[in-house]
């Protein structure tokens, strides 16, 4: 068996590549995190939820944002599927489910991911996954190039594109300075139903749990974002399939930056690395030259010492 | 000459890689798309050479009732494709039994592109003779057959067109002597022996009912009498099935069984069961009363009509599968249990209203195990034999209360005005008296709710819940303080408690007034 020079440098070089590549994805991927231990969040039990908008109105009395052309009491406005706006950081939505009597409805805000792919997406750090649970933004920092919008897996956050000068990505701030203060969410607060529980969020697991066990003709089986991205802050507990109130069900359980931090790792790697392999294959070129002219240079010389 | 190769290598790499990606696309779509017309009842998907092994082409589309119609206009009938033994007609194509491979698939060729080929030379519209006109990747057709049960409307149509002869369909089968013979009074359901597959000489359900059915009915129609449906769509549309006759009420299928029974442990011989195993007192049941419940007998019993301690003894036993005594009637998520099937009953609309925001427990009320478990136990005075047993049984549930009980209307309070919520709001009249008389209205005549709520003061339980029943009960402020007790997370504050209870249990009623905020309490005016 021969194995020509250039096959082995080959198998060198890759052998080299593969194990400086793999080991530092490892050594640069997330250690395990399963979000801050004492950190806050809300239930949304949708079985309770009536559409009657009070959570918007309280949402926009206590973030002091413009207040709609129609009022909160019109609930005609729930004929149409919203999305949250930087004008409105939670909507609330109504869905006709088959084979079950009357609407359901679900509030839809920020759920203030246990890793949150916004802030793993900006590159200036303007997202911060806060102790108490909250996901807040400084939009002192923002450069406006909304890649947190488009790392959303939920699509919340909202642009301001009519402010011309001062621009913000807007989202609900899970009211993180009223929780500072001791008070509850503006939504939680004010829910006349309390389908809106808010506490630790290992407890309010386990009340979803106790509910599930209690009840079990009437939930699904099922707590929405226990798991979902690696877990999130807002939790929701449901009487229909979440897939049918439009809840994304295909997004597994591992959370944004853990998908990424692998590829991106190799980043820094790569950007170093390329200038010493251009050098080398270039250093390589240029030997190759010196050779051929030594060895013609020496051709020549035996050449006309021959002939002489 | 390299560079070229280079490029050649490339486009190559590009080409395999745009047809294999497109290959897996387009395949994946076209077993969904284009599937053409409506639902039909008659697509019957030959596949029956699945017995001998993997299927080398694919499954066929066999349109039923195309075909039947095509012979008829040729004055043809069911003998051009179907064998007749014992005089009677076999469903199978050309065959009585699938015997091998090779002779089964001849039976299709010859049988399909023989007469599609005579058409064809006729210049008639004909099916293909092609292989792939026939064995297609693709559905072209989708089914909207749906499986006719025999309810007992339909059994008891039957029978009385049969004067009672019950041996026309019902048979036992001698092993040794390898025949059909009938014995009166062991009647069951046909699935007791008739399963979802043939084995052996035992036909399949499917093969069994088409040859017993078709047949009967063919030769009905031969002496012109008025009969049951012949055709696919005649038993198997849903539409159709919708339309068959539904006699009520429905006179009772007589079988000898008891009109009322004591449910109790296993008797003697069966199982490893004594009198001293059997600590809680017997069950008195009213059989008959039940049986008007349900469409057929399988749903308690199941495919045999046994008694249900000759397999499900108190411990357990091999022929029910180790199900014991206590889950076979107690096993919630089963439809077969007597709790089972008695909780489904609380997601009546009637029942749903309070019944919705009852917990499952862990542990259940001693009084509520009472109710069924009435009859004195074995320490007591017990029936010695078994006339004795049935006048006992018959006493017991005569002395039931099916009647809900209430307190006297002067206990009732009128109105009670909901001042709690007065901040936003005025203050609600809410119709106490009314809602109350609406629910026991609506339970009156539901033996089982009368039941169980003979009780003076169960009914009120629904919104009073979780303190002792009393003509006096505490306010609902007593217990539901402020929103958010962080200590009682399940507890709902004194606003959330209302909203939960009045709009939960009038969205579970189906009731849709009051609606919007004002309609119960008016906004208040500054």
């Amino acid at each position: 068996m021969s194995i020509s020079r250039r096959k082995f440098l080959g198998w060198v070089s890759a052998a080299g590549i593969g194990s400086v590549v793999g080991k530092s994805a490892l050594a640069a991927g997330n250690k395990h995190f399963d979000g801050y231990q004492e950190s806050l969040g809300v239930l949304h039990d949708i079985s309770l939820c009536v559409g009657c908008r009070s959570c918007e109105a309280a949402c926009c009395k206590v973030n002091e944002l413009p207040v709609p052309d129609k009022p909160f009491t019109d609930t005609h406005v729930l004929d149409e599927e919203r999305r949250t706006t930087a004008k409105a950081y939670t909507v609330v939505n109504k869905y006709g489910v088959t084979g079950k009597i009357g609407p359901s409805f679900r509030k839809i805000q920020c759920n203030h991911c246990a890793e949150p792919a916004c802030s793993s997406a900006c590159f200036v750090k303007a997202f911060k996954k806060t102790k108490t649970g909250a996901v807040t933004y400084d939009a002192s920092v923002c450069v406006g190039c909304r890649y947190c919008m488009i790392a959303c897996p939920f699509e919340i956050p909202a642009y301001e594109y009519n402010e011309s000068f001062t621009p913000r990505v807007m989202k609900c701030t899970m009211c993180h300075p009223r929780i500072l203060k001791g008070q509850l969410p503006g939504c939680v607060e004010v829910c006349p139903m309390e389908a809106l529980t808010f506490g630790k969020r290992a407890d309010l697991l386990n009340i979803a749990r106790e509910r599930i066990r209690k009840y079990p003709r009437k939930y699904i089986d099922h707590i929405y974002g226990e798991t979902e991205m690696g877990g999130t802050s807002w939790l929701y507990l449901s009487n229909v399939p979440f897939s049918d109130i439009g809840m994304r069900e295909d997004l597994g359980v591992t959370p944004a930056p853990e998908l990424t931090s692998g590829a991106l790792s190799v980043v820094p790697l790569v950007a170093g690395l390329w200038p010493v392999f251009l050098m080398g294959i270039y250093a390589i070129s240029k030997r190759k030259e010196i050779i051929f002219k030594e060895e013609l240079d020496e051709a020549a010389h035996s050449r006309t010492k021959e002939d002489i | 000459m390299k560079k070229e190769r280079y490029l050649f290598r490339w486009a190559g790499i590009l080409t395999i890689s745009i047809i294999a990606l497109s290959g897996t696309g387009i395949y994946g779509l076209s077993k969904v798309l284009k599937v053409s017309s409506q639902p039909r009842a008659d697509v019957i998907k030959i596949d029956n050479m699945i017995a001998f092994g993997k299927l080398e082409k694919a499954p066929v589309e066999f349109l039923h009732e195309a075909h039947t119609e095509a012979l008829a206009k040729k004055n043809k009938d069911c003998a051009a494709c179907h064998l007749t033994q014992n005089k009677r007609m076999f469903p199978k194509f050309k065959r009585i039994a699938d015997t091998d491979r090779i002779e089964v698939m001849d039976i299709y060729h010859k049988g399909c592109i023989s007469c599609h080929g005579e058409m064809k030379v006729a210049k008639e519209k004909a099916g293909p003779v092609e292989c792939e006109g026939c064995h297609r990747e693709k559905i072209q057709h989708l089914t909207s057959r749906q499986p006719i049960g025999f309810d007992k409307s339909l059994h008891f149509r039957h029978s009385e067109a049969q004067e009672n002869k019950c041996e026309l369909c019902h048979h036992e089968y001698d092993e040794k002597a390898k025949k059909l013979f009938y014995v009166k009074g062991k009647e069951g359901t046909c699935r007791y022996c008739h399963k979802e597959k043939t084995k052996d000489n035992l036909m399949s359900m499917g093969l069994s009912s088409h040859i017993s059915c078709i047949d009967c009915h063919q030769k009905n129609i031969s002496k012109s009498l008025t009969t049951g449906p012949v055709t696919c769509s005649g038993c198997h549309d849903p539409a159709v099935q919708q339309k068959i006759k539904k006699i009520t009420p429905i006179p009772r299928m007589d079988r000898k069984q008891p009109d009322i029974v004591m449910l109790k442990n296993a008797p003697k011989g069966i199982g490893t069961d004594t009198e001293n195993t059997n600590k809680m007192a017997f069950v008195p049941f009213d059989h008959k009363a039940h049986e008007n419940y349900n469409d057929t007998c399988r749903v308690c019993h199941h495919e045999s009509l046994k008694q249900c301690n000759e397999c499900h003894a108190l411990a357990g036993m091999k022929e029910g599968n180790m199900v014991n005594l206590e889950k076979a009637m107690h096993q919630v998520d089963s439809t077969r249990s007597c709790q089972g099937c008695h909780e489904a009953k609380q997601n009546d609309k009637n029942c749903a209203g309070c019944h919705v925001f009852m917990g499952k427990e862990r542990v259940k009320e001693d009084t509520s195990c009472l109710k069924c478990h009435s009859a004195p136990g074995v320490e007591k005075k017990k029936a010695s034999n078994p006339d004795d047993e049935k006048t006992l049984v018959k006493t017991m549930l005569q002395s039931r209360n099916l009647v809900p009980g209430t307190y006297p209307e002067n206990n009732i309070p009128e109105k009670v005005v909901i001042k709690k919520l007065s901040k936003e709001y005025e203050a609600v009249d809410f119709p106490h008296r009314k809602v109350v008389n609406t629910l026991v209205k609506n339970i009156k005549d539901n033996k089982l709710a009368g039941y169980f709520h003979s009780q003076k003061g169960s009914i009120c339980k629904g919104c009073h819940h979780n303190s002792p029943v009393s003509t006096n009960p505490p306010h609902c402020g007593n217990c539901h303080g402020k929103p958010f007790d962080a200590k009682n997370p399940s507890k709902p504050g004194i606003i959330g408690a209302y909203h939960q209870q009045c709009m939960g249990c009038h969205k579970e009623m189906g009731i849709e007034k009051p609606a919007g905020c004002t309609e119960c309490h008016k906004k208040k005016k500054n």
